[in-house]
């Protein structure tokens, strides 16, 4: 197809870009006059990777990991990172070695026309509607015409020589006007109306053939039902195929579609005697084998056709059907590598895009191929999946949040196939990240400072915070943490202000994450004393009863900043977070000491505060702080080493931990439990 | 003497008219082909025309108006150098440095002045000067001189135009009034005319500012143009005339009883030359004094009166350039203020150019200024301060070179007596001579340059230093007195400075700068005064309530120490209450608000530098800090950590604290039990303690802190031969640096080539964060039903959509058909026509 298109397609592309891309993002939603926006989109598409292929063109593959980052240094924009293995997916897409050709000898069974043609009858969609409009107008237009003709003979030679000629310039057209191509060709039309070849798929065909193939799956019919799941693919699609044709109506089109999808996995394996899952060695053996050569070509139709499916569906019942089905023959994109790349593109598209279930139906896809494929193809999807997910999260709200979190987990997950590999790129990301920050830190300017205090940046520091905690305990990942730790302080350095606070807490809620996960110590306690410091007037009237979710938020809008609950909620949550802190380390020889300070200031601001509700919070948890540095004092008076003695240290109090005792644990699973119940209510 | 003329002149030879210069080379070659005697002398020029010839070219191809400009510059001190020439002539007398020129250069003012007059003054232009100054001797036949004067108008009018191009056409506003007066001429022609005009005189100004100096008048008078474009330009001039002839001596107008001397004509002409220069110069700045006050040409003011104060700072009236600059310093223009801080910081860094007096002057006013503000001025208005250069040698050297000098003369005077004795030793009378010279070459350099004698700058200095001094304890007194500023604050907004004091800052720094000098009778006083800014004024109130902020006070405890430190013989002040500042100002300290640096800044002249007597006191700053690092990000706890390990180094009974001894051991003194939130470090008990916060800065996150950690609490072992090994060189500041956010984040992180598998995963558990079971929900979700309906409608809706396609596809067919009728009839009309 893309070929097909060529060079005017992509002068094409070039010229009207813009517009075709609004009139793609309307298409997603509206899903009216599919093929001819279809068509640009391809061409767009093929523009679009020609031209990020020429760009990536001269880079060696050798020190490819050291130019990504300085090309992602010079531009400091994230979705510039990876953008190297945008290898053409679309290279080979004009490839059609796929295309099996129908057995003749197969049976047809010819029915009434009566079931053809019968379902339009009780229909009334609004396309229909319009056809019928379109078809009156038609009539009235050929009566003018006949008119003519019947008025002036002469006119109708006329007509007949210069019919040729228009036709000519019509295709011409085709690719200069949006809408040319619903008008295309008309003798298409005639030569398919002349050369209609006569055998129509029906129902009852497709029963004797699904039941043929059932029983003995001899390649004869098994090729023409596939070459019938093919037409059923393109339906709708390919205009000039004959496809349209062949699908007798739509109880044909759906039996054959879910049939062959449902089924045809376990056909090949019998085909190919393989039994049970596959992996690598096992499909491996699988091309080796006599049978694999005559199969190969109706299961590269297979999947060919079933790609081809679920890059035009739009439904999401049927794309996760499609997609869960083909998982079943995942094996079997080892032995086409084009075929695989264009899955991983369009998985990885639906992973990112689609809703709950597609998503993680995709996800698995990815997954399979990631794990189960060779390294090159878990490499192609860390770089995607990535970028993917940086194109993604831009935006935070309460709706997509679970999603974001899904998508998140998702790149751990697949980060976490192979630490060896992916942390080398975790760590070119991060450090991309840094060097955003590092410019950032520099320059001071809006535009920089935005793409800091963006949820685009913040979302991929997360990844690599839960990256990092998940694989912290089987892998050395030091440098990863200092970095991504620094990091996160320099954000929580550049920004501070009150209006900032949200991104304040968000950064020691990450930093607690990882101290936690990683064991190493993290001081975050001055980041918490701004809050504590005292503020300017607050505005007393409590009538404006809002409730403040610092997570949700980066910024918080200016008129909040003077109110009460702001105020008390930022407290609160600061209280939160520093009690997480401390029961990180209650049992830590050194509890006192760490809570020295923040107890001085906590002490001051609840002689000096008024907000009552506060009051009582900050109390107990200095209480509580108070009792367990007892608790520790009393035990270490205990002992008799040093601090040099880090062995002893170590050791110091485990067993109290396992059993739970020091009061401040006591505490913190209950201020936990309180928090917990209130975003609940909230 | 032949080494000066030679330094001078280079620069100094003007470069001419540009077309017919090779011409006239070409001419000299004939003329010295004939005259051989003056060959050496050409060949000495050559070079230097090709030299001109380069920079001219370079000229050329710039802005015609920058060319202008440097020509000005470079002629301008030419021309003085030949007004000293006339002076030599004239008045012998003269302090100036004539003799620095040779004879042939006195043989050719006498030619010229003679020439002079035999052609019209007016009419020398300066090819003319420039030719009589390559060829000496030579006379131009008239035609050329003509010629030469037509170049010289020719590009004067030239650059007039450039200069009417920029500002040109914008005038139109004036056209109206001026219309009155100029019928003929339209607006646009007379501001190009009047440009003309001033380059014309500026020109003759430049080329012969004695014959000219009448001009000035005509310059200023241009100055009071109504058009705005025309006084910036007439000021931008007349700077730029000024700067050039200015001489390099203070005029001064002869008395009265002078006046009535009887005086040869050429002193006469001198006299009447500097006084109109002088007149003049009065009347410009005025002008500029009063156009400063109009905001539209506000800024053109100003710069002229910035670049008069950087160039001649020695001339007269530059009292009242001084006082408009300093007027002008804390101006809420940030242009004019940089222009200003600029000018004054010259003055501070050049004093070789007008011999320290107007840094005296300077210094005085911007001290009266701060006055009269009562110290609400932009912080660079005392910036500038620390610009300032004490030369506490003047004296030292002076006294050191005195007595030989005497000695010396001494033996002179006996070397002439035994001369006279022994009479015919030519080779020591040579010897003589050539000493004699040279001293009064020295003496005459003494009197030529502004280097007063030592005595008088050790008293300007000490009056500078006085009045700068007196100025930062005005600003120190202001901010200790609350009400007065408070109420201030909102009457006078300072877009720049922290808070209610935006001069303390800058003040801290200067004290703490010129702490060396500071005179001991202030110094009780100036410490006291710091005591009560740093936030110890007594203990109720608490530091709470202090009103300057912490990097403030911080500031404060740094320059008190640094005073202490530099003045410690003298003084016997017990810093105590500093310590106690500094300890309780750790708890106040917060990373976004107050500046880092000035915390490891005390801490390094506070804790690293001192020498700590008193172990409780240590003792509790060891703790404080290792405590304080616990709760602080990676820059702040390094430096602390750094101060830590110093002062256990120094005081090796401190390192008792790294040892879990029951009860503190032997050194608990006199408190038994620690108090962490005691204010007062003497009395918190911490020799009682134990470093444990140690083991927990072990697990940081930032390898050097936790490796530092590592190395602090091993020191336990150290024994105390090994102390001085292991003394770290780097200073809390340079941690502070080190390991700064910025810092870190250039840190390559090291490609960790091969990971350490620390356990291997369990097979089993294929997830890592998901899990396993929601996710396995999702697998069957697909229902049969409703999917066979979806492809259903897939169906029908393809369907529809080419059913659709294919007739449109007709329609247009039949409506192209319909309209090719037309084509079909008017084809056939066609046909019948012919």
């Amino acid at each position: 197809m893309a070929k097909k298109l060529g060079k005017k397609a992509r002068k094409f592309a070039k010229k009207k870009l813009p517009s075709v891309m609004k009139r793609q993002r309307k298409l997603n939603s509206m899903f009216k006059k599919k093929s001819a926006p279809r068509r640009l989109k391809v061409s767009n598409e093929v523009f679009l990777e020609e031209s990020n292929k020429s760009k990536n063109v001269q880079q060696t593959h050798g020190d490819r990991e050291g130019m990504i980052l300085d090309e992602a240094v010079y531009n400091n924009d994230l979705g510039d990172l990876f953008h190297q293995d945008d290898y053409d997916l679309d290279e080979d897409v004009s490839v059609s070695d796929g295309y099996i050709s129908e057995d003749p000898e197969c049976p047809y069974i010819s029915e009434s026309e009566d079931e053809i043609c019968s379902e339009e009858k009780s229909d009334d969609t609004p396309i229909l509607l319009q056809n019928r409009e379109i078809y009156q107008e038609i009539a009235k237009q050929k009566r003018k015409l006949d008119k003519l003709c019947v008025k002036d003979p002469q006119f109708s030679k006329f007509l007949e020589s210069r019919r040729s000629d228009l036709h000519k310039s019509k295709s011409e057209e085709i690719y200069s006007d949006e809408e040319g191509d619903a008008s295309a060709d008309d003798d298409g039309i005639r030569e398919s109306e002349t050369s209609l070849s006569g055998k129509v798929l029906t129902s009852s065909t497709l029963d004797v053939w699904c039941w043929m193939v059932m029983e003995q799956p001899n390649s004869s019919t098994l090729s023409s039902l596939l070459y019938g799941f093919r037409a059923a693919c393109h339906y709708g699609v390919d205009s000039d195929e004959v496809s349209q044709q062949k699908i007798a109506n739509r109880e044909v089109f759906s039996k054959l579609l879910t049939f062959v999808l449902q089924e045809a996995h376990g056909i090949f394996c019998r085909l190919l005697g393989i039994s049970g899952s596959m992996n690598k060695e096992n499909m491996l053996k699988t091309t080796k084998k006599s049978e694999w050569k005559s199969v190969r070509p109706l299961i590269k139709s297979y999947l060919r056709s079933s790609l081809f499916l679920l890059n035009q569906e739009m439904d999401n019942q049927i794309l996760m059907f499609v997609i869960s089905q083909l998982r079943l023959s995942i094996m079997f994109f080892a032995a086409f590598p084009s075929l695989a790349k264009r899955l991983i593109k369009r998985s990885i598209h639906l992973w990112a895009t689609g809703d709950e279930n597609l998503s993680a139906c995709s996800f698995f896809i990815i997954r399979d191929i990631a794990s189960k494929f060779s390294s090159d193809y878990l490499d192609i999807c860390l770089m995607r999946t990535y970028r993917a997910f940086i194109a993604n999260c831009k935006f935070m709200d309460p709706a997509n949040l679970k999603h974001i979190k899904f998508l998140m987990h998702s790149i751990v997950e697949i980060y976490s196939l192979d630490i060896q590999k992916s942390s080398q790129k975790v760590l070119v990301s991060v450090q991309q990240l840094a060097s955003i920050l590092r410019q950032a830190l520099k320059i001071k300017k809006k535009e920089e400072l935005k793409k800091i205090h963006s949820w685009q940046y913040i979302n991929c520091i997360s990844v690599w915070v839960e990256f990092v905690s998940c694989n912290f305990k089987n892998y050395d990942l030091q440098p990863l943490v200092v970095l991504i730790i620094e990091i996160i302080r320099g954000i929580a350095h550049l920004f501070s202000g009150p209006r900032y606070l949200p991104l304040r807490f968000k950064c020691v809620k990450i930093l607690n994450q990882l101290s936690l996960s990683s064991g190493v110590f993290i001081p975050i306690a001055s980041l918490l004393f701004d809050c504590l410091d005292k503020r300017g007037n607050i505005n007393v009237d409590r009538t404006q009863r809002s409730h403040v979710d610092f997570f949700s938020l980066l910024k918080a809008p200016k008129q909040l900043l003077k109110s009460r609950d702001f105020h008390e909620e930022s407290i609160l949550t600061a209280i939160q977070l520093l009690s997480e802190h401390f029961s990180q380390w209650s049992y830590h020889i050194s509890f006192p000491e760490l809570t020295t300070i923040p107890l001085i200031l906590l002490k001051r601001f609840h002689e000096n505060t008024t907000l009552e509700s506060v009051r009582r919070t900050v109390k107990r948890l200095m209480d509580q702080a108070q009792q367990n540095s007892e608790f520790i004092q009393r035990k270490r008076d205990e002992v008799s080493f040093s601090p040099e003695d880090q062995s002893s240290v170590d050791s110091f109090l485990q067993l109290e931990k396992n059993d739970e005792s020091a009061p401040f644990g006591r505490f913190y699973a209950s201020i936990r439990h309180t928090s917990i119940s209130q975003n609940m209510i909230h | 003497m032949g080494k000066k003329n030679k330094v001078i002149l280079p620069p100094n030879l003007p470069p001419e008219v540009a077309d017919d210069e090779i011409e006239v080379s070409d001419e000299d070659l004939e003329f010295v082909g004939r005259n051989r005697e003056y060959v050496g002398f050409l060949t000495k020029l050559d070079t230097k025309s090709i030299d001109r010839h380069v920079k001219r070219v370079a000229n050329h191809e710039d802005d015609e108006l920058e060319a202008l400009y440097e020509k000005r510059n470079r002629k301008p001190s030419l021309l003085r150098l030949k007004e000293e020439e006339d002076k030599l002539q004239v008045d012998p007398v003269d302090a100036l440095p004539v003799k620095t020129l040779d004879g042939k250069l006195e043989y050719r003012t006498a030619d010229r002045s003679k020439s002079g007059d035999g052609t019209d003054g007016k009419e020398s232009a300066m090819g003319i000067e420039d030719d009589e100054k390559i060829a000496g001797m030579m006379k131009l036949t008239k035609p050329e001189k003509r010629l030469k004067l037509k170049k010289s108008r020719k590009e004067a009018k030239k650059l007039a135009k450039v200069e009417e191009k920029g500002d040109g056409g914008e005038e139109k506003l004036h056209s109206e009034v001026l219309a009155k007066v100029e019928e003929d001429l339209s607006a646009e022609e007379l501001f190009r005319k009047k440009k003309i005009r001033l380059a014309e005189i500026g020109l003759q100004l430049l080329e012969n500012p004695e014959e000219n100096i009448k001009a000035l008048k005509e310059l200023l008078q241009i100055c009071d143009d109504e058009d705005q474009n025309i006084v910036k330009l007439g000021l931008m001039s007349l700077l730029a005339v000024f700067k050039d002839i200015i001489p390099g001596y203070r005029i001064r107008l002869p008395t009265e009883k002078e006046m009535e001397m009887t005086v040869s004509k050429t002193v006469r002409q001198q006299r009447f030359y500097e006084s109109t220069l002088l007149r003049s110069y009065k009347a410009y700045l005025m002008k500029l004094v009063t156009l400063e006050k109009q905001p539209s040409i506000r800024q053109v003011a100003v710069r002229c009166l910035c670049s008069l104060l950087d160039a001649v700072p020695h001339f007269n009236f530059r009292e009242s350039i001084l006082a408009s600059v300093v007027k002008n310093i804390s101006s809420s223009d940030d242009t004019i203020r940089k222009l200003c801080c600029e000018a004054t910081r010259s003055i501070f860094s050049n004093e070789g150019k007008h011999g320290g007096e107007a840094t005296l002057e300077a210094v005085r006013l911007i001290a009266d200024h701060v006055k009269f503000h009562d110290c609400q001025l932009h912080p660079d208005s005392i910036d500038v301060f620390l610009s300032l250069t004490f030369d506490e040698d003047i004296g030292k050297s002076d006294v050191l070179k005195e007595p030989v000098k005497p000695k010396k003369r001494g033996k002179w005077k006996n070397q002439d007596g035994s001369k006279e004795v022994q009479g015919s030793d030519r080779k020591k009378n040579k010897q003589e001579l050539m000493k004699k010279t040279r001293e009064e070459v020295s003496a005459d350099l003494k009197a030529v340059s502004f280097a007063p004698d030592s005595k008088d700058r050790k008293l300007m200095q000490s009056e500078t230093l006085t009045a700068v001094f007196e100025t930062y304890f005005r600003i120190l007194k202001h901010s200790m007195d609350p009400s007065a500023s408070r109420s201030k604050v909102n009457a006078v907004s300072l877009s720049c400075g922290s808070g209610s004091y935006p001069l303390l800052a800058s003040c801290l720094n200067g004290l703490g700068k010129f702490s060396h000098l500071i005179d001991l009778d202030f110094m009780g006083d100036l410490l006291e005064c710091l005591k009560k800014l740093a936030g110890y004024s007594d203990h109720n109130d608490g530091s709470m309530q202090n009103h300057l902020s912490v990097s403030e006070r911080l500031q404060c405890c740094i320059v008190a120490f640094m005073v202490m430190r530099n003045n410690l013989d003298a003084l016997n002040v017990d810093l105590q209450d500093f310590y106690v500042q500094l300890y309780n100002l750790l708890l106040e300290y917060r990373p976004d608000r107050d500046c880092g640096e000035v915390l490891a800044k005390a801490l390094k002249t506070m804790l690293w530098e001192g020498k700590q007597h008193d172990m409780q006191r240590a003792a509790a700053f060891i703790k404080r800090l290792a405590t304080f690092s616990l709760s602080f990000g990676s820059a702040e706890a390094m430096a602390a950590l750094v101060t830590v390990k110093h002062l256990l180094q120094k005081n090796s009974k401190c390192r008792n604290l790294l040892e879990n001894d029951a009860g503190g051991g032997s050194l608990a003194g006199l408190v038994a039990k620690y108090r962490p939130d005691a204010t007062d470090p003497n009395i918190s008990g911490a020799l009682a303690s134990v470093l444990w916060e140690l083991s927990l800065l072990v697990k940081h996150y930032n390898p050097s802190i936790s490796s530092m950690a590592a190395s602090i609490s091993s020191m336990t072992s150290m024994n105390p031969a090994h102390s001085q090994v292991l003394f770290s060189t780097a200073s809390p500041l340079q941690a502070f640096a080190d390991l700064s956010t910025e810092r870190e984040l250039f840190k390559p992180a090291s490609k960790a080539a091969s990971l350490r598998r620390k356990r291997t995963r369990e097979i089993e558990k294929d997830f890592v964060v998901m899990d396993p079971d929601q996710i396995r929900k999702y697998e069957n979700m697909i229902d049969e039903g409703v999917l066979t309906r979806k492809f259903k409608d897939h169906f029908i809706l393809n369907k529809g959509i080419m059913e659709n396609e294919r007739l449109r596809r007709e329609l247009n067919h039949t409506m192209s058909s319909i309209s090719l009728y037309e084509d079909y009839k008017r084809q056939k009309k066609h046909k019948k026509e012919r």
